[in-house]
Order: structure tokens, then sequence, then C-alpha cells
């Protein structure tokens, strides 16, 4: 947290284009019903071997991290280097499944930035 | 594969993140306006750390965050008519953004406190509405969005003129549009007729905003300079580092992972320190900018007492399919609809302000 208690701030601006490292997904896994659920690990093990059966060993090796996982409604939040959307959601989207059951990866919303995941307007029930 | 097609494999999608830092109580600050000039929000949360307790003056200004109402099936034309111009639209600021209509799909309308009615619709619509407007900056060669925008408030566009009675005709007769409208009024002078009467013959509803308290323990807050916003190694935290943060902890993502762990390797940006607490507040709806404004207000006097806290932040998140953002820019919807911001509020009133948008969105101002 601060620490001098500088003069007051001059006036600044930065404009930051297209500078995001990472790029976020909050996906759904859908799996039929009753049947094993996966943990985080597993689920982390889905993605990486989605990965590896459409874009290789180099598609394996992206770094992807799993930052919230809720195993009750298999929903998690994925974080990964901007130039890997495109193959993570790519390999997400053709996974068909897992212990050889069907599944599917909804992805709910994506964003450059972490914080808009935390509001999304589409998901707002007011009434 | 083909290189071209190798190098749109790593496109990311456009998207912006301005960033300004000044003071609050600089006279020439524009950072009120910043907040004034966005019209539809869905969601602000605040954060303090080193707080348990909400002090009674901001928990009053919460409770004060007031009712917006929900018109099922309204016609557009009701917006333009007379009457509702004269009791609502001239006499303070009046907010009205269709509701569950997805502007990347469907028709979106939106009245602005300035008196600006915005329709975004497709082309069939357009056509058929014989309105003049303007293609969709989002929407390629071959236009198949048109914006039309109507200013309620021109001098022209009085009980009799031709523009009005076209106007009137198209909405009511040409192609009737009919939506579930969010609408909200704010106005400071006497007491007029209020929307709940004037639509008491509709279907209406008033909701209250939802609003949510947590407190956070033994928080990592990153440690920040606030004339330093690019931050400084070792010393303080940059805002982008900052803007992750506050994804990571409105997120509920844990904060303390090795770099060698399995699953994530998100940690808390360094600097940083232990915070014993945090106070966290949501409070979602349709939340119009005069009270956002009076409760960044009330935070910055948070820090008129001696408070543990260095800094504290207020976010903001717009409605993902309003057709605006800032002002009159056009909005839309790519990957995402995302265009919110933050402050954070230094103990010695500085702040930071991070803007961001994404890909069908034009600068923040």
């Amino acid at each position: 947290m601060a620490r001098a208690e500088a003069a007051a701030a001059t006036f600044e601006r930065r404009v930051l284009r297209g500078a995001a490292e990472h790029q976020y997904l909050r996906v759904r896994l859908e799996l039929p019903d009753g049947g094993a659920r996966p943990s985080v690990a597993q689920l982390k093990q889905l993605v990486v071997s989605a990965l590896r059966e459409l874009h290789g060993e180099v598609g394996a090796a992206l770094p992807v991290d799993i930052l919230t996982y809720d195993a009750k409604t298999l929903s998690a939040i994925l974080r990964v280097i901007s130039s890997g959307l495109v193959k993570l959601w790519s390999a997400l989207t053709l996974l068909g499944s897992y212990q050889n059951r069907r599944c599917a990866f909804r992805v709910l919303q994506t964003s450059p930035f972490l914080l808009a995941l935390a509001g999304n307007s589409r998901e707002l029930v007011l009434d | 594969m083909s290189v071209p097609s190798l190098q749109r494999l790593r496109q990311v999608p456009r998207h912006l993140l301005v960033c300004e830092k000044g003071h609050a109580r600089d006279a020439r600050s524009r950072h009120a306006a910043h907040v004034r000039d966005h019209a539809y929000n869905c969601r602000v949360s605040f954060l303090i750390p080193e707080c348990g307790m909400l002090p009674e003056v901001l928990k009053s200004t919460i409770a004060d965050v007031g009712d917006y109402y929900l018109v099922r099936n309204l016609s557009v034309h009701e917006l333009v008519a007379h009457e509702f111009i004269d009791a609502f639209v001239k006499k303070g600021s009046c907010y009205a953004l269709t509701y569950n209509t997805k502007i990347d799909q469907d028709n979106t309308a939106a009245l602005l406190p300035t008196g600006k009615l915005i329709l975004s619709v497709d082309k069939d619509t357009y056509e058929e509405l014989g309105l003049q407007g303007r293609p969709s900056q989002y929407s390629g060669k071959k236009a198949m969005r048109y914006i039309v925008t109507i200013d309620l408030t021109d001098s022209t566009f009085h009980p009799d003129s031709k523009k009005r009675n076209r106007v009137l005709w198209a909405l009511k007769e040409k192609k009737p549009l009919e939506f579930d409208f969010l609408l909200a009024w704010y106005n400071t002078g006497a007491e007029g007729s209020t929307l709940m009467s004037y639509f008491s013959k509709k279907q209406i509803q008033a909701l209250k905003p939802k609003i949510t308290f947590s407190t956070l323990r033994d928080l990592q807050c990153p440690v920040l300079q606030s004339n330093e916003l690019q931050g400084k190694p070792e010393e303080s935290c940059s805002t982008e580092e900052l803007f992750e943060w506050l994804g990571a902890v409105w997120n509920q993502v844990s904060l303390d992972n090795k770099s060698s762990s399995f699953l994530s390797t998100y940690c808390c940006p360094q600097p940083n320190m232990m915070v014993e607490k945090a106070f966290l507040c949501t409070i979602t709806g349709f939340i119009i900018p005069e009270k956002i404004i009076q409760l960044l207000e009330q935070l910055c006097c948070y820090f008129g007492e001696p408070k543990l806290a260095y800094w504290l932040t207020l976010t903001v998140h717009g409605f993902a399919d309003s057709p605006v953002s800032w002002r009159e820019s056009e909005h839309g919807f790519h990957k995402g609809g995302e265009n919110l911001y933050n402050f954070v509020i230094f103990r010695n009133l500085d702040y930071w302000l991070q803007l961001a948008v994404g890909t069908y969105d034009d600068c923040p101002p």
C-alpha cells in the first residue's frame, strides 16, 4: 500500500491498446447426469488432453491456469496467455468425451479483463 | 496450414485499457464527468481494506441508491410522446434501456439523460422503419445493423413539427417496436408525477437494487503508490497488476499459488502486504450515474478521519448490451461486451481511474 504521502498526483493518462497478457474464459463442463464429477486436477488434465488432441504436444505445453473451479456447477475460470486464446477455445469446443462419457465445454464468457467476468449483465435477473 | 492463418491463430481480440491518475479535489479533474458519461450500469462494487464495519453515512448512501422500474411491453413511441418528454425528459435525467435484448442479435433501444433516443436495429427493421440513421461502425462493409438517433429535446422536435410526426408514424404504424424497458429518473427540483403513476396502466414494477456485503479475512493486497501508475520494481505495483488482482478478488480466485503449481500459477502481485480484513459491497440493478457520484464522494470522505487503509476501490460494470458506452460512443458485443471502470481512491485523495472496453467500442473519453 502507499508508503510516502507525496504531493498531490499530477494528471497522467496511459492508453494500453491490446496489451492484456492474458485472456480469461468462464466455462462450464456439461456431463450426463449421475457419474463421477472431475476434481480440479482432473479438470486441468482434461483441458491439457483436449489441447494435446487438437494441437499436439506443442499445444499441450500452452500454459493454462484454472483460477476457480466449482465442482457443484462444474464451472471454472481459465486463464491463458493472449496468443493461446484461439487454441484453447478450439480445443475446448472440439472435446467430446470425459472418461468415455460424452461431455461438452460451454464457454459462457470471455474477456481480456478478469474483472469483467465478475459482472455479466447477460446473466442478470432483475425481477 | 498457410502462414496468414497461423498468425490469425495467435490474434487477440482488440481491447483497450485506459489508466488515469489525478487528484479528486482538483478543480480541473474530470473523474466525475467520466462517471456521468457512463449512463447504463448494472453492478457497482467497492472494496475497503482494513474495514470491518461500514460507517453509517456510507450505509445510508448505499440504501439511497434508489428504485428503478421495469415496464413490460412498452412501445417505443410512448417515449417519444409529448407528455412523457415534458414530464420526465426535460425535467431531469431520464434513463431507459431495453431489458433482456442482445445487441448482437436483437433490436435495442436506449434513452440517454441528454434526451437522445438511440435505436440500434437490424437492417430489415431499419428499412421498414424509414427513419434516418447511419450504419453501425462495427458492422463491416455490408452493414447489417443501423443506428438511429433521435434528439427529443431538439427545438425542431415540437409537437406539431413534421419531424416528430414522422417519427411517431414510423414507430406507431410503420414498424411498431415493443420492448421491456428498464427505467430510472433523477431530478433535483420539485416533485412531479412519477414514472410509477405515469405508466400505471402498463405492466410496471418498481425494483430495488440488490445489495450484498461480505468481509474477507487475511487478504493479500498489492502495495500501491499513487504517483506511480506504472509501478516501481520492488516498491509498488502497476495499475494493470492491480486491475487483474481486483478481478481475482471479486471472482474469489485463490491468491497464493506457487509458480510450480499444476493448477494455477496466479499469485498476488509483488510487493504485497497482508490485510487482516477487507470489506466488500456489491450493488446490482439499474444504477444511475448520479448515485454513483454520490457514493464516490462518500468514499472520498471515508478518508476524512484517520484510517488504517491506504486506498480503497470502486468498480462499476456497464451493461454488455447497451448501444452506447461513454457518452454517445457506439458500443457493441464481439466476444464480450465489457465496458467497465474502476477507481482507486488513495488516502490523500489522489485517484487512479481505469477504464476498460472490449472489441466493439471507441476509446473511452
